[in-house]
């Protein structure tokens, strides 16, 4: 049995296993040290003690830590993760309704950024010493700074109000009816995501110039798109790769404040209003699923990797 | 006989910001026979490999352009010609093993896809033939399991059965002449016999030329006939080989052959050339040699660099050429 853990994936797979445990720990913890207690958001002040045990009782909060932790494993490990405080839905029927925007907002985001990223960092890179590499590097540096909330509004009023481009705000479900949707919103992420991932490619690519199998290659009198793929572009990938899969990450963070920019019924905005409420299953759950959708996406990031870059293969 | 390769008074410069050029050679003179092997020897910084470079068009990449010279090779000039030019030299006239070649392979690709290019980018031909060229070419630098060695990576591979790959795919057109910049450096030292028997083995089978690029005066004297020193960027002696090593006619070649670790005397310190070498951009007026010479005296300080003179069997560019006697042994 222990000699399987030896599998370069295999034990990757467990290292993922382990972090999603920790995950479910911290999301646990977390949310109980904010101050504010769920029973007595929902009865308001005028509730007695009496009525605020009972309720706790039902709500399935009473007890210590350590019992509620104990309840909560056993019930997750059935696949139960609880109903909703606020609503009384249980969470993944709750979850099954909004991350589908959520996932379509990342999926969306994280293509745009490789459709962008990818052919900036090249052009960057091989124009480094002309006028585009110097507007790139001040564009980038611009383009980061800004925060998303105040990108986001400008592009609302340059393609929702000024034009018909996108809606202002709000989602309709369907493929591919929702890219009109989420465009926008996709876009307003990578004014942050693609000059980061495109700098990064830059550099692996200037870093790849000067290699002495690229010389070897010329000499070689290897030429066209075999050359630019196979010496520059290849050999460069691994790190842009590898922040790929964590910026995929990031999207999941980000889409909190650009689901409530753009309106998207998503996870993102589910989560705010849980925090508000208190709502320790529905945190707990969103927080622990979009955690498993993050090590997850690094994974994959860690198998392309290994596939571009035979020495980079997961160890 | 016409040379095969005619470098004359080649000077090769830096291009820096604000169109400043700094000079890294300055006077390099080469003349190699057809099948004749030239090695060329000097220590690091003194241009050998932007000379290597110089050879196979690949200056601009590196920042740097020839500023006056010319270089005849096989009836044609090679300064300043055009990449379509160069396109129909390299690989296919001049073979290229680079320096620190242990890095000349792509990581992320086969031997296989890197040999069948270099069979491929001159006439095209279908997988299969390709693939028998290339294992044809294995055998050819006696690489065992061809075929096993083709599915290979360079992380897979030894140090020197990477650089027995390199030099197939150096000699895959049978090029008139083959450039080897320190082609056993990072090697040890019986892998680097190997490699150096087969540099030379191979050099008879397709009657090539030969340029050997090295710092070690050994390693030239076993497989060169002639030799050029270059010190900051000029070529100061050239010779044939056991001339040059037996009497040698310009202070720096003494140096160099004084201060090799196969002569050294056991029990006693390694001898070493007094004071730093003449680095780019700050090279000395007069002789470059000057600062670390017994011999300098105020002609050696004030007259430019001396262009190389015939004495004896060589050449040399010392103006005190005749006097290396009062250098002590």
């Amino acid at each position: 049995m222990l000699h399987l853990l030896r599998h370069p994936i295999l034990r990757r797979l467990v290292q993922a296993f382990f972090v999603a445990f920790l995950l479910m720990v911290f999301a646990f913890l977390l949310i109980r040290l904010i101050p504010g207690d769920p029973a007595m958001i929902l009865l308001g002040d005028t509730a007695t003690e009496a009525d605020l045990i009972a309720y706790r009782k039902l709500l399935g909060i009473d007890g210590s830590l350590l019992e509620q932790f104990g309840r909560y494993v056993f019930n997750l490990a059935r696949g139960d993760f609880g109903i909703s405080i606020r609503s009384r839905e249980p969470i993944l029927s709750i979850v099954k309704k909004r991350l589908p925007v959520s996932l379509w907002l990342t999926a969306t985001t994280i293509i745009m950024t490789v459709a962008l990223a990818l052919p900036l960092g090249v052009v960057a890179a091989l124009c480094r010493r002309t006028w585009f590499g110097h507007a790139f590097q001040i564009g980038a540096s611009l383009l980061v700074a800004t925060p998303v909330f105040f990108s986001g509004l400008v592009l609302v009023l340059l393609f929702a109000v000024q034009t018909d481009l996108a809606p202002i705000a709000g989602y309709r479900p369907g493929f591919p009816g929702n890219l009109y949707s989420l465009w926008l919103p996709a876009l307003t992420i990578n004014c942050v995501l693609t000059p980061v991932l495109a700098r990064i490619l830059q550099s692996s690519i200037i870093e790849t110039t000067d290699e002495e199998f690229v010389e070897a290659a010329i000499i070689r009198g290897t030429q066209g798109w075999r050359f630019y793929w196979r010496y520059l572009l290849r050999p460069s990938l691994a790190p842009t790769v590898a922040a790929l899969g964590y910026f995929a990450a990031t999207v999941v963070s980000y889409s909190v404040i650009i689901e409530i920019i753009f309106n998207l019924p998503g996870v993102g905005m589910t989560l705010v209003d849980a925090v508000r409420n208190r709502d320790y299953p529905l945190v707990q759950g969103i927080v622990f699923l979009s955690g498993l959708l993050v090590v997850s996406l690094t994974f994959m990031a860690d198998l392309v990797n290994g596939w571009l870059d035979p020495r980079a293969k997961i160890r | 006989m016409q040379p095969l390769l005619e470098i004359k008074d080649l000077d090769i410069s830096f291009r820096k910001g604000g169109g400043r050029l700094l000079p890294v050679i300055d006077a390099a003179n080469l003349h190699l026979n057809q099948r004749q092997a030239v090695g060329i020897v000097g220590e690091s910084g003194s241009g050998k490999t932007m000379l290597c470079r110089a050879l196979i068009g690949t200056l601009p990449r590196h920042g740097a352009a020839i500023t006056s010279g010319t270089i005849r090779f096989d009836d044609q000039e090679l300064a300043g010609a055009p990449e379509r030019v160069w396109r129909s030299i390299r690989g296919r006239e001049i073979g290229y093993i680079p320096q620190s070649s242990l890095a000349g392979l792509n990581p992320v690709l086969t031997v296989e896809t890197q040999l069948v290019e270099s069979i491929t980018a001159v006439q095209s031909q279908s997988r299969q033939q390709a693939r028998q060229k290339a294992v044809a070419l294995l055998e050819r630098v006696r690489i065992p399991r061809a075929e096993q060695v083709l599915k290979a990576r360079a992380h897979q591979l030894s140090g020197g059965m990477r650089q027995r790959v390199m030099i197939a795919a150096a000699i895959a057109q049978a090029p008139k002449l083959l450039i080897a910049d320190e082609p056993t450096t990072a090697l040890d030292v019986t892998i680097q016999r190997e490699i150096l028997t087969l540099i030379t083995q191979l050099r008879q089978e397709l009657g090539m030329a030969l340029i050997l690029v090295s710092h070690d005066l050994g390693v030239i004297e076993e497989v060169c006939d002639s030799v050029m020193v270059m010190y900051a960027g000029a070529s100061v002696e050239a010779g044939p080989v056991g001339v040059l090593s037996t009497s040698p006619r310009h202070p720096y070649t003494r140096a160099l052959r004084v201060s090799r670790v196969d002569r050294a005397v056991p029990g006693t310190d390694l001898e070493a050339i007094p004071g730093d070498a003449a680095s780019v951009g700050s090279w000395p007026a007069g002789c470059r040699f000057w600062p670390r010479c017994s011999l300098a005296d105020n002609a050696c300080r004030r007259d430019p660099q001396p262009a190389l003179m015939p004495i004896g069997l060589q050449l040399s560019a010392c103006i005190h050429a005749d006097r290396m006697f009062e250098l002590e042994e």
